[in-house]
């Protein structure tokens, strides 16, 4: 069980709106993902559903009930944090142990929970360590078992894996779709890697200046993005935006109306017309080829073609794309069509 | 490590950098200021009156030899000097009695004989000997037992104390958001600048009034809210993460629990250091039990120590003996508790 529902949600520091009312309605099992840029308001948002942050105004509701007022202990959530927040002075047993005890939780029960997290997260033998002998990936893990034991209703995820190396971070995140899937319970994890967000989420809620840009499964996010920043912000290499005029010479017509014409640099390819563009760099990446170009107008213009492509910097390249891939925007920066 | 080797390690390279020099020369002088007075102190305590009263004072603290001489029948204990007598001769022998700068001298193998020495041809015999009576008197006659009793009931009740009432104020002051924080701060560190001898009036008004005059309670408690260790406690409590405290509310932890469980733990270092200050501060409190206490019973070493010191005479022999004895412990806390204090105190800056 763990809907969660946020209703109008405000949050001011001092004179400073950091969210703008936000509304949003998770669903039970369901994985949520925030991502946004730094300082979007992601953390704070997250607070306010942890009950660590009372909003200014707005209401939060978990399987019906309104929590706005009720304390972080009282919401039967878990968190995992950034720093993982482990307990430096305890042992990863006793960090487990902790929650539960307070909870007056009997001494067999949380044997159990331990014995079983720690099993499925092997860390058993870790238990007897202390955080300081811990590494990173595995302080990940004992910040993650002591949200597991709790069971609660929903787990609350802050960048979790912002501080691991890059290729711990892959394993992890896979461990972490996996774990989802094996509890089913509602988890809502925040990042600002979009690949985090695109491989993990059930849904993306994208949010950018304290308000929510769209909300959509990662695949309608990448295909129907609902405005420039959505457009702009998911999608590596990021979109590339064109005037009408500039547009001109690609496939297909614009809707009226269109103001902005974006393209995605995967679905633009060689072709016989289209647009002209000089090329200016090529990074060969062995399974595809970033062509950086300008085209006339002195616009920049990004393409990838997948494998290696011989394209001499300097040179001339002609490209158009399938009008069906091509997103517009109006003047207010919002999708047409 | 071979000492000496340690001692004339230099930087590197051959000879002697003036570098080291310096730093040879710096290292040893602070050593000789740091413990010369602290030697000085525990080897005077072994010196008899005569002997502190001496000039120039020897370093070392010496014993007189005396002789079992027979005089007249009747066996006395005297004092032995290497004399030269009359005929120029140098001998070893005790005094009888002196008169004016003439001594009357035997020697213990003949008594009979008689010499007459000026006082200034003859130097006692003496070697270096510990005068252990300095300290088997006062442990003996003066109530030490008791005092020292009373100085530790008075040292660990208020550093206990002080440990408690400053950590929950520096929680509070350091983990929680709330209007005039640090206005609370700032009265508490600005009580620094107010030095004891304003206070004294009315913190004894005070306590007389609560009926604590010659009782140790009216010496502990005035003692244990100390400015030095809230700020102390509370700079230390900032670099505790927040974030730990999050973790704990969301472990359903109260806030006594996080204050017990989570943060005093991690401020073990900084609860060390502020346990070896208020030791010492306590353990050497003079002035305040002087004013509470004026029962016998109830002194504390330091006041005991004070009745050596008579309104006529001081016998420093017993006042030397018997601060080494209260300063014993002290050092003793020191030498556990020193690697505290070195981490401590480089972390928070303070001395
Ligand atoms: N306690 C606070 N006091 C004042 N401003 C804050 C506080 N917490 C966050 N902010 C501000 O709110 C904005 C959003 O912060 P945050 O939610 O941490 O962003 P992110 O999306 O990177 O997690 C930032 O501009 C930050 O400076
Ligand atoms: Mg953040």
């Amino acid at each position: 069980m763990g809907r969660i529902r946020l209703e109008n949600i405000t949050k001011n520091f001092g004179g400073l709106q950091v969210l703008k009312g936000i509304n949003l309605e998770i669903e039970e099992g369901e994985l949520v993902v925030f991502v946004g840029p730094s300082g979007c308001g992601k953390s704070t948002l997250l607070r306010q559903i942890s009950g660590l942050d009372k909003p200014s105004s707005g209401a939060i509701l978990i399987n019906d009930r309104d929590v706005t007022e009720v304390s972080a202990a009282d919401r039967g959530l878990a968190m995992v944090f950034q720093s993982y927040a482990l307990y430096p002075h305890m042992t990863v047993k006793l960090n487990l142990a902790f929650g539960l005890q307070n909870a007056k939780m009997p001494k067999a029960e949380i044997e159990t929970r331990i014995a079983d997290a720690a099993r499925m997260l092997e860390i058993t033998p870790l238990l007897s360590r202390r955080p300081g002998q811990l590494s990173g990936g595995q302080r990940q893990r004992v910040a993650i078992g002591r949200a597991i034991v709790r069971d609660p209703t929903a787990f609350l995820l802050d960048e979790p894996l912002s501080n691991l190396d890059a290729e711990l971070r892959v394993s992890m995140r896979a461990e972490l779709g996996a774990l989802h899937a094996r509890l089913g319970a509602t988890m809502i994890y925040v990042t600002h890697d979009q690949v985090e967000a695109m491989t993990l989420a059930d849904r993306i809620v994208v949010l950018r200046g304290g308000q929510i840009e769209q909300v959509a499964a990662p695949i309608d996010l990448f295909e129907r993005p609902a405005n420039r920043f959505v457009a702009g912000f998911i999608g590596a290499p990021s979109m590339n935006f064109l005037t009408p005029e500039e547009a001109a010479s690609l496939n297909g017509t614009p809707p009226a109306g269109a103001a902005l014409i974006g393209v995605r640099p995967q679905h633009l390819e060689p072709a016989d017309s289209g647009l002209t563009l000089t090329v200016t760099l090529v990074e060969a990446l062995g399974t595809e080829t970033v062509i950086h170009g300008e085209i006339a107008g002195g616009k920049r213009l990004l393409l990838t073609l997948p494998g290696h492509r011989p394209v001499q910097v300097g040179g001339q390249l002609t490209v158009n794309a399938d009008p069906a891939r091509l997103h517009f925007f109006d003047a207010q920066d919002q999708r047409i069509g | 490590m071979n000492p000496i080797r340690f001692l004339f390690r230099r930087k590197g390279g051959k000879g002697w950098h003036w570098t080291d020099l310096v730093t040879w020369v710096w290292l040893g002088t602070g050593l000789l200021i740091m413990f010369g007075p602290a030697l000085w102190l525990v080897l005077s305590s072994f010196k008899s009156p005569t002997q502190l009263a001496e000039f120039p004072p020897t370093i070392l603290p010496y014993v007189s030899q005396t002789a079992e001489v027979g005089i007249n029948g009747e066996v006395k204990e005297l004092p032995l000097y290497t004399a030269v007598t009359e005929d120029g001769q140098v001998r070893t022998l005790a005094e009888v009695r002196r008169i004016g700068t003439v001594a009357q001298m035997v020697d213990p193998d003949a008594p009979d004989t008689v010499y007459k020495v000026n006082i200034n041809d003859r130097r006692p015999v003496r070697q270096v000997g510990f005068e252990i009576e300095n300290y088997l008197k006062p442990l003996q006659a003066f109530n030490f037992g008791l005092y020292l009793r009373n100085s530790v009931f008075v040292t660990t009740v208020a550093t206990l104390i002080t440990l408690l009432t400053n950590s929950m104020a520096a929680f509070a002051l350091s983990k929680y958001e709330f209007r005039g924080r640090n206005g609370v701060m700032l009265l508490i560190v600005a009580t620094l600048m107010i030095p004891l001898s304003v206070n004294l009036v009315p913190l004894y008004s005070v306590v007389s009034k609560l009926g604590l005059l010659n009782s140790l309670w009216g010496v502990i408690l005035p003692t244990v809210a100390t400015p030095t260790g809230v700020f102390l406690l509370r700079q230390y409590m900032l670099t505790i993460p927040d974030e730990l405290i999050e973790a704990a509310r969301m472990d359903k932890a109260s806030e006594w629990q996080i204050y017990w469980r989570i943060v005093l733990p991690l401020t073990a270092p900084a609860l060390a250091v502020l346990a070896i200050f208020s030791v010492v501060w306590r353990w050497n409190d003079f002035l305040w039990p002087l004013i509470v206490l004026s029962r016998k019973e109830l002194f504390t070493l330091q006041v005991g120590l004070n009745t050596f010191a008579g309104e006529l005479n001081v016998q420093w022999h017993f006042i030397l003996a018997m601060t080494v004895a209260t300063m014993i412990p002290v050092v003793v806390v020191f030498v556990f508790l020193q690697r505290f204090i070195t981490a401590g105190i480089a972390g928070t800056g303070l001395k």
